[in-house]
């Protein structure tokens, strides 16, 4: 027989047999005794003497049967499943302990995994690419100042010369088109693309094809990649789509490809097309910034390493064309750290926060742990006596300790399944480009780990310290009338340090949701309830109509206006918010050409009353008024914050400025007014400058609507379109909505986050609740015994309870002020995250300490109010 | 001759192999003959021999079979397997290397 299935038998002999293999093993030892004992006799001692001097020499029988079942190495197995059996049997007469623990352990594990794999997905990997890591985005430098978009034809320089690409490519929003071919024109969102774009960000359309790079080159060939939304909604998903023909702007384009579901890159576009060098201006002029680069780096190339290397270009290109790029560079940023950099105080702090709430759990864990480990050290003593090594105490407890994180841990994770379902079922998933809850494995592993480790630590502690104690005493003291001092004082630290921490904790995170708080409290600088908004355009785009397109839109207006309950009807080119970009230089006039004093502002074009309508506040001046149209001189409204960039403290009204268009460039404008900041292109930056121009004097067929109606906008909206319909059936009127829940659809996620977030610390709250009863309880009915033997001999109830409370309630009180002196350094760690908050908030310390104080008198209340009942002669009997 | 010489490990291993080579020997039997032969130099610690007898066992070095003893009882004899011989062979080899180093180390002036 070979070695391996002989030793491999003897296991199995040693795993099922195992009452055999003790009975030869006792049978074998008693065999040697009895020899022994023999040889002793036969050299004359009595039988007495030889027995004992037998057993002498053998030294301690059992301890040496133990080592011969070590020696069988499968003890392993059967002392696992002796010490499981055991774990299940001593935890089912502790339930409420065991409960205690595993939810505490599993909703802090669910809830930490939940959280930060949904951040992650919605925040970090915001970037639909492969290998994200090594995308760059090319940001132009004026002056060493990085301000974003990059001139066409530069760009294509940087694409020749750059040695460090695997491609470099460039995208730029083409706007609305409008798209005509079926029953009814509708309207989408198109961007222009470089050929290689998606070949760079490694997303292949998953029907149809990519872009061919002839295509680029032949000026922009009429194909076009779509979106899946717009397959499945237009398209009805058929396979036929690839191929066909749609207008956009009435140039027929064929689909060749339909992107990823769910694809977007820094914004939601229904069509692709490609970029066309050779007619637009936009493209050809170097004066004209327009473009995002991103690029891929090459494997094994740093982005310092491209950076010198696009360094030398942008020289080059200074030296040929000093007019347009004097003093322009072009910086690589790491594309994931471009795209967070504004978000990354709202990623940050919820992390923290469950982070926290993690924390909490653990400690709870812990407390209950060693409370409970404190109990079992009078048992280590008693099994270390009986001949259990010191690493075979530790094992057991381990399996214990194993026994009740493990399930914790699975449990956990199934909480983490259903708190996120519960998260995306509030979060709009596609926004958030998640289509299906994934849990991210690395997050799992952390918070099992770490929970589990706290687990397994806390857990062998009683037999370290059962091992190491005096055994006698320990015996002797098996049913404590009196506790020891130690232990109690053992206790008491306990108690006191739970409290602390859970003080700090708290507070760490009460200061985290209250700026979570403020954060989601943006204040955008308008008011949008009661408004309802659309799109209204107008077919054809001839210039020379500018007239009778002013005429049909004020008639519009004033039609809109007379309807009752509306309180004013107004156009804006671009909404807040919804319709991001649109930014042109703008300087006080008469300054020298290409002077640096060209700042960046957003623009747009309003028709009177649209700040009445939005509820924008005007400071200083006049609004925009219905005589300010063609032929009378040109004016613009600013906003605060361009108002000081430009004039300083200086009054503005009056004044005039120069504005860099791109067909006509400089031309002048005269301030009439001021009005308030508005968050523009994102709610998360404050006060975006913005210049405000006179929309029939600017023209454009295409106006978004914006109605304030005295009651409920939605109950408006089906006689608004009719009116508009009855004026002119070619008028499109598309996205009828009310501002508010459209502000919701951009502010929902961060917003809805923010909302569960509130919801995780109330289970934070709940956690250490827990914990805190769990501990302070245990301390208290440590005492029934005593408080039966005080009752015993005459003491009151109401004495004995004033005694317990009173105790207990030093303890939490020396917790409290420890937990609060611990804060004050702890808050330092998470101030970089706080948000318009002092780290010392008067209100969440004030709020951690009443809460803890609350769920601190009622954990010391209950236990000791229930062991007066105790029937005093009960205890005594129980000796 | 004071006290007896603690055995190593691998020693009380060599010993072992080495005195059940000959016939199959149980325990206490075992540690009779080790006395014997080393002239009651090495005394075999009881609470060693046992261990390591399972250890070995478990090894598949060697194997224990039920038998009768001379008083006519019950008793556990231990056999080399030919996997157990080689061993032993092995581990010799060893020894003697071994002591022979230390006998170099030891007479040299």
């Amino acid at each position: 027989m070979p070695r391996w299935t002989y030793k491999l038998a003897l296991r199995f002999r040693s795993l099922f047999r195992s009452s055999k293999v003790e009975k030869e093993l006792h049978e074998e030892i008693r065999f040697h005794l009895e020899n022994q004992i023999e040889e002793h006799i036969a050299q004359g001692m009595s039988p007495q003497e030889a027995r004992y001097e037998a057993l002498r020499e053998l030294g301690g029988v059992e301890q040496h049967k133990e080592e011969c079942r070590d020696m069988r190495r499968l003890n392993f197995i059967e002392d696992l499943l002796q010490d499981l059996g055991y774990s299940i049997r001593k935890l089912r007469r502790e339930t409420g302990f065991a409960m205690t623990v595993a939810l505490t352990l599993s909703i802090g594990i669910g809830a930490t995994t939940a959280v930060l794999s949904t951040i992650n997905m919605a925040l970090v990997r915001r970037i639909q690419a492969a290998e994200p890591d090594r995308l760059i985005i090319g940001l132009r430098t004026r002056n060493g100042t990085a301000l974003g978009l990059v001139a066409g034809f530069d760009y294509l320089d940087y694409r020749q010369l750059s040695r460090w690409f695997d491609g470099l490519a460039a995208f730029t929003p083409a706007g609305q088109q409008t798209v005509t071919g079926g029953s009814e024109p509708w309207v989408a969102e198109a961007f222009r693309v470089t050929s290689d774009l998606f070949r760079v960000l490694r997303v292949n359309p998953v029907a149809g094809r990519q872009f061919y790079s002839e295509e680029e080159a032949r000026g922009g060939a009429r194909v076009v990649l779509i979106s899946w939304a717009l397959w499945q909604n237009r398209f009805a998903g058929s396979s036929t789509t690839i191929g066909s023909t749609v207008n956009l702007d009435g140039l027929p384009h064929t689909i060749v490809g339909v992107m990823p579901r769910g694809f977007r890159f820094f914004y939601d576009a229904d069509f692709w097309m490609l970029v066309d060098w050779t007619r637009s201006p936009y493209a050809t002029n170097r004066n004209y910034h327009n473009y995002h680069v991103i690029g891929r780096l090459k494997s094994g190339v740093s982005i310092q390493q491209a950076q010198q290397d696009v360094d030398v270009i942008s020289r080059g290109l200074e030296q040929q064309y000093p007019a347009s790029n004097k003093g322009n560079g072009l910086r690589l940023v790491d594309l994931q750290e471009y795209m967070v950099r504004d978000v990354r105080t709202g990623l940050l702090l919820p992390s923290a926060v469950t982070m926290c709430l993690l924390l909490i759990a653990c400690a709870n864990v812990a407390g209950l742990l060693l409370a409970r480990g404190q109990r079992r050290v009078s048992e280590m003593a008693l099994r270390s006596a009986l001949g259990a090594s010191r690493p075979r105490l530790v094992r057991q407890l381990l399996t214990e300790s194993a026994t009740l994180t493990l399930p914790a841990g699975l449990l956990g994770v199934g909480f983490a399944y259903v708190f996120q379902g519960l998260l995306l079922r509030l979060l709009p998933m596609d926004r958030l480009g998640i289509h299906q809850p994934v849990i991210d494995s690395a997050v799992l592993l952390f918070a099992l780990l770490v929970s589990m480790v706290t687990g397994l630590v806390v857990g062998i502690a009683p037999a370290i310290r059962g091992a190491a104690v005096a055994l006698s005493p320990r015996l002797a003291t098996g049913k404590q009338v009196v506790e020891g001092t130690g232990s109690s004082r053992l206790r008491s630290a306990l108690v006191v340090t739970q409290v602390a921490i859970s003080v700090v904790l708290l507070i760490g995170s009460g200061l985290l949701v209250r700026s979570l708080a403020l954060l989601s409290r943006v204040n955008l600088g308008l008011d949008p309830g009661n408004v309802l908004t659309a799109r209204i355009q107008i077919p054809g785009q001839d210039r020379s109509k500018r007239e009778q397109v002013n005429r049909f839109f004020t008639s519009v207006l004033e039609e809109i206006e007379s309807l009752p309950g509306v309180e004013s009807a107004s156009l804006v080119n671009k909404l807040p918010i919804v319709d991001p970009g649109e930014d042109w230089e703008i300087r006080r006039a008469g300054r020298p050409h290409g002077s640096e004093d060209d700042y960046p502002a957003f623009a747009r074009w309003v028709s009177a009353r649209y700040f009445w309508t939005m509820r924008i506040p005007l400071i200083k001046g006049r609004d925009i008024s219905k005589t300010d149209i063609v032929g009378t001189p040109r004016v613009m409204v600013i906003s605060r914050s361009l108002a000081r960039t430009l004039f300083g403290d200086r009054d503005p009204v009056g004044e005039m400025v120069e504005v860099h268009l791109i067909d006509s460039p400089y031309v002048r404008y005269e301030v009439i007014g001021v009005v308030g900041d508005v968050r523009l292109n994102d709610f998360r930056r404050e006060g975006d400058p913005a210049m405000y121009l006179a929309a029939a004097q600017r023209g454009g067929n295409e106006m978004r609507l914006a109605v304030r109606t005295t009651g409920d906008p939605s109950s408006l909206a089906e006689l608004i379109r009719q009116r508009v319909r009855q004026r002119d059936r070619n008028v499109l009127l598309a996205d009828m909505a009310i501002m508010d829940s459209v502000l919701d659809d951009a502010l929902g996620p961060f917003r809805a986050v923010i909302r569960y977030l509130g919801l995780f610390s109330g289970i934070g709250l709940l956690l250490t609740a827990v914990g805190l009863y769990g501990a302070l309880a245990y301390h208290v009915s440590q005492r029934e015994h005593e408080v039966g033997v005080r009752l015993a001999i005459g003491a009151t109830p109401a004495s004995v309870l004033q005694l317990v409370l009173r105790r207990g309630l030093l303890l939490v009180g020396i917790g409290l002020l420890l937990g609060v002196a611990g804060a004050r350094p702890g808050t330092t760690l998470i101030q970089q995250l706080l948000y318009n908050i002092e780290p010392l908030d008067l209100s969440t310390y004030v709020g951690a300490m009443l809460f803890i104080g609350v769920v601190a008198t009622a954990a010391c209340l209950l236990p000791a109010w229930r062991a007066t009942r105790v029937n005093p002669i009960e205890v005594l009997r129980s000796e | 001759m004071g006290k007896p010489t603690d055995l190593v490990q691998g020693t009380l291993d060599l010993l072992i192999l080495k005195t059940i080579a000959l016939e199959p020997l149980h325990g206490w039997g075992i540690a009779q003959r080790i006395r014997m032969v080393s002239k009651e130099v090495l005394q075999v610690n009881q609470g060693a021999l046992y261990p390591a007898l399972h250890r070995l066992e478990q090894q598949a070095w060697i194997t224990a079979k039920w038998g009768t003893s001379d008083n006519n009882r019950r008793a556990k004899y231990y056999s080399v397997t030919p996997a157990g011989r080689k061993y032993l062979n092995q581990e010799r080899v060893n020894w003697d290397r071994l002591s022979t180093a230390i006998d170099l180390v030891l007479e040299t002036p």
